[in-house]
């Protein structure tokens, strides 16, 4: 009962506490993560925005290169096979490539003999090179020459994003090129485009310039197929035969691709399958000549890891807080699970103590609360115990009183007599003592009784039993057995013959006249005596042989004691 | 009362167990290694319920895939293959495949007269035992707008027509240009050329490349090229299914098979030497053949099956089943230098 109702309170208060600060940990928890998540997809799409229009800028910056050459006068001069014009050109290129470390390849190339290159400067390993005579390839049939062509003046030719396999590139063979060309326009018409190869890296460079280190980027083109990904394996999936799409990987960006959004977020903590880990933002960008429809799709990819870092110290915090909070909540449960048991204790302790030994410990009876007012009547029902039990006892005592006693003369009555002559004879027993018992008659009661009334009997009796009390020790007993009959019990008596001056003092104290109220009366005593052990060892015994013993003396004659004369 | 709960829930766990796992243990499993679109989803599960089998399907999108997945575990990994003719050689060269029971196969009896001749077709036939079954082929036959020809071009050399300059459209592939411009040379071994018909063959592939446009890799590429510019006549690698895409976009186009004959790929189906049941293997062989599963490859796919005869593939028509190409490297190496615009006199 003590660790029960304590521990029980105890545990669930702690619990509702634990529970309650957990709950209010993890909602803050979860609530700080979507709205870090939220902040880092409106972040990322600025991003990626701004990384669209780096591009777009980057992109115009080839076009303005590209249109500067075709604008020389030495473009459609060498068009028309002029050496000097050659050499003045080459040596633009030269500089130009000098000064644009992504441009790989420069180039003039003929509207006639099937798209034969003029002039030519590649980028190798050592520097740059000028590609001459037969090295000179046709390039009528890539997409740069043969779209460019039908251009008007000023206008620009993006190509797609592809891997260039052309033979002889130098640096440019095998690497993900762009190609930006534009028509040189002479006398008689266009005569040659300006072709700028770019490698994709060194945009790519330019484009992640100020971009966080773990940022990683995302290109496709129109049909999706990846041309940049973490994963350079994923490029270029067309180019093995093995087609490799961003609606694949990203089934989401259908939407970019089919034109019913021109961009889109995702991450991974409402889309962990499509944004595993990630928070990624995509945007659809416009690109080439405007009635090609071309476009490209930009993603940029940031790891959930980093967007949530902030969530996770909190997240450390919000234990720290819950494991600090469980431990308050354990400790103010545990007080308060005290302070309600403890006067309980109190109350339980006392009604134990009150009940078995009728102890009043203190209760706390000045409490205001309901521990106070259950203290309070409990304890003026412990008062109310208490008096109806003290009435008891003294009603109890009046009782045995009066079952042992004689009323009329206050003498302890034959019940009584019996018991203290039992333990008398056994004290005397184990004294080896004697003890003697005398019966006391009065002789002429009867009379006195009917002449002057049960009034002045009454009187008689009284002072006999004073006269009888006032002639022994305090140590004897002296008793009535009722009628004028009384009895006394004389213990350590050192031996019979001391008994008879006793006797001799008894009888003429009774025979003294005795002055009651209107007149004086004389009255006799009859005593028979009996000794233990002489004349018995019983009471019954003993009081028979003194009651024979007066018998015997009052038949013989009034006022003498007697002994039992056994036989 | 929980102690009765745990048990009748264990009872009801074993009972389940028994019920579930006595079908699995008894079904053969069947390891099919196939293209995209030749086991589709329902087609697996009518065999699997027809045969009480079960099927694993692996799907490849490159012969070099194929090729990798037929040499891993020591070719222990799968009970039925698809792939073309020409690979199927090299299968069964290197012992891969294991011959097939034409008893077992009745559905070869449906197929049109040409795929029955299997001894004409390179790659079914080793040591006078059949290893491959065809299940679907393509022509590379040549594409032209209706609108630029009264009448269809009848030979490969139209591609070479000055009247076309620049209307022309060729795949960019070395091994089919040079196998093609082989054939109109009259080069009777159209997959391994002679040092010799392989250097006339560069120079003519010179002259095609100074008349065509461009070249293409993607079907969708083509289409877009095809309509933008007005392109005359096309070297349909992907044969019949580029015509759906380019009556999609527009363009009023014919299919020809040209005198000198078109290439021609044909897939086929072989059990390998590792296949675990090969009464299952020849019922999976001979389901694909099956009217009902080589018509929804028609259906859904838009390729040719062998039991249906289709417009393109007149019985009189030369075809030209691709085989393994022997000189592929020397054809790769120049046909870079080709298609890079390198001039004849640097041959």
């Amino acid at each position: 009962m003590r660790s029960g109702l304590g521990v029980k309170l105890a545990i669930l208060m702690a619990a509702i506490g634990i529970l309650a600060s957990g709950l209010t940990g993890y909602y803050a928890y979860s609530k700080n993560r979507i709205m870090l998540v939220d902040a880092a997809q409106r972040n990322l799409l600025t991003s990626t925005q701004l990384l669209n229009r780096r591009m777009s800028s980057a992109l115009n910056e080839f076009a303005a290169d590209a249109l500067f050459m075709a604008n020389l006068p030495a473009a459609a001069k060498s068009a028309t096979g002029d050496a000097g014009a050659k050499t003045r050109l080459y040596y633009v290129f030269n500089a130009l490539l000098a000064a644009h470390p992504e441009y790989l390849q420069l180039r003039l190339i003929s509207a006639r003999q099937h798209g034969l290159e003029l002039v030519r400067v590649d980028r190798d390993q050592q520097g740059l090179v000028r590609v001459q005579g037969q090295r000179l390839q046709e390039k009528g049939t890539f997409p740069y020459v043969f779209e460019t062509l039908p251009l008007a003046t000023g206008q620009i030719y993006l190509s797609r994003i592809s891997i260039n396999h052309e033979y002889g590139a130098h640096a440019a063979e095998g690497q993900p090129t762009l190609v930006i060309a534009t028509p040189v326009v002479g006398p008689s018409g266009t005569c040659a485009v300006v072709v700028i190869n770019v490698e994709l890296a060194s945009l790519l460079k330019m484009l992640q310039a100020d971009l966080p280190n773990h940022f990683q980027l995302y290109l496709a083109n129109n049909w999706g197929d990846f041309l940049i990904h973490p994963d350079p394996s994923q490029t270029f999936g067309f180019d093995r035969g093995r087609r490799i799409l961003m609606q694949d990987s990203f089934p989401a960006t259908q939407a970019l691709f089919n034109h019913s959004s021109p961009s889109l977020v995702i991450n991974g903590l409402e889309d962990p399958v499509q944004a595993r880990d990630q928070v990624v933002a995509f945007v659809r960008k416009p690109y080439g000549q405007p009635e090609q429809k071309q476009f490209v799709v930009l993603g940029l990819a940031q790891p959930l890891r980093d967007v949530l870092t902030g969530a996770n110290s909190l997240g450390k915090s919000i234990v720290r807080i819950v494991l600090a909070f469980s431990i308050i909540s354990i400790a103010l449960s545990m007080l308060f699970s005290r302070a309600l048991t403890q006067p309980l204790n109190m109350l339980a302790h006392a009604a134990t103590r009150f009940s078995s030994e009728r102890a009043l410990e203190a209760l706390p009876l000045d409490r205001t609360d309901e521990i106070g007012i259950l203290a309070r009547c409990f304890d003026r029902m412990r008062s109310q115990i208490k008096s109806h039990m003290a009435t008891q006892y003294e009603t109890q005592q009046k009782l045995a009183y009066l079952a042992h006693h004689d009323q009329l003369t206050g003498l302890p009555n034959r019940m009584l007599f019996f018991q203290r002559l039992e333990l008398a004879i056994g004290n005397a027993r184990l004294r080896n003592e004697h003890l003697a018992v005398l019966f006391v008659d009065l002789d002429h009661f009867k009379e006195i009784n009917d002449q002057l009334g049960h009034v002045m009997g009454d009187q008689v009796l009284q002072m006999v039993a004073q006269r009888l009390q006032n002639m022994v020790r305090a140590s004897d007993t002296v008793a009535r057995l009722g009628g004028d009959e009384f009895i006394l019990l004389m213990e350590g008596i050192p031996e019979p013959s001391a008994l008879n001056a006793i006797i001799d003092k008894l009888a003429t104290s009774l025979n003294a006249v005795m002055a009651l109220e209107q007149q004086s009366v004389r009255i006799g005593a009859s005593i028979g005596i009996s000794l233990f052990p002489q004349d018995g060892d019983t009471p019954e015994a003993l009081i028979h042989h003194a009651d024979q013993a007066m018998y015997q003396r009052k038949s013989q004659g009034r006022h003498m004691a007697c002994f039992d004369q056994p036989g | 009362m929980q102690t009765r709960l745990i048990h009748i829930i264990l009872r009801w766990l074993i009972v389940s167990a028994l019920f579930l796992a006595t079908p699995v243990c008894a079904m053969d499993t069947l390891r099919v290694l196939a293209w995209p679109g030749y086991a589709d989803p329902d087609v697996v599960r009518a065999f699997e319920q027809r045969y009480q089998a079960h099927v694993e399907v692996t799907f490849v999108g490159a012969d070099e895939v194929l090729w990798q997945q037929m040499h891993a575990e020591h070719g222990q990994l799968f009970d039925v293959v698809a792939a073309n003719s020409a690979e199927m050689q090299r299968y069964t060269r290197e012992g891969l495949l294991a011959p097939l029971e034409l008893s077992a196969l009745p559905n070869t009896r449906k197929q049109l007269p040409r795929f029955q001749a299997r001894a004409s077709i390179p790659g079914l036939i080793h040591d006078g035992r059949v290893y491959a079954i065809p299940y679907t082929y393509s022509t590379m036959g040549l594409i032209y707008d209706r609108r630029q020809f009264s009448q269809a071009p009848q030979s490969m050399n139209a591609m070479w027509d000055p009247r076309f300059r620049q209307k022309v459209l060729d795949f960019n592939s070395a091994e089919h240009n040079f196998s093609f411009t082989a054939l109109t040379l009259g080069i009777r071994a159209p997959f391994n050329l002679s040092p010799a018909q392989r250097a006339r063959a560069a120079q003519r592939l010179i002259a095609l490349r100074r008349n065509v446009l461009t070249y293409y890799n993607q079907p969708e590429e083509a289409t877009e090229l095809f309509v933008h510019h007005k392109v005359a006549l096309m070297f349909g690698n992907y044969g019949t299914q580029q015509l759906s895409l380019l009556r999609r976009a527009g363009a009023d186009v014919g299919y020809v098979i040209p005198k000198e004959g078109a290439l021609a790929w044909l897939d086929c189906w072989a059990m390998t030497r590792a296949a675990r049941n090969r009464v299952l293997a020849q019922n999976w062989i001979n389901y694909m053949l099956d009217p009902w599963v080589s018509g929804l490859l028609t259906q859904r796919q838009g390729l040719a099956n062998t039991l249906t005869a289709s417009t393109d593939l007149t019985p009189n028509a030369k075809i030209i089943w691709l085989e393994p190409v022997v000189d592929t490297a020397e054809r790769e190496a120049l046909w870079q230098k080709i298609i890079s615009g390198d001039r004849p006199r640097s041959f």
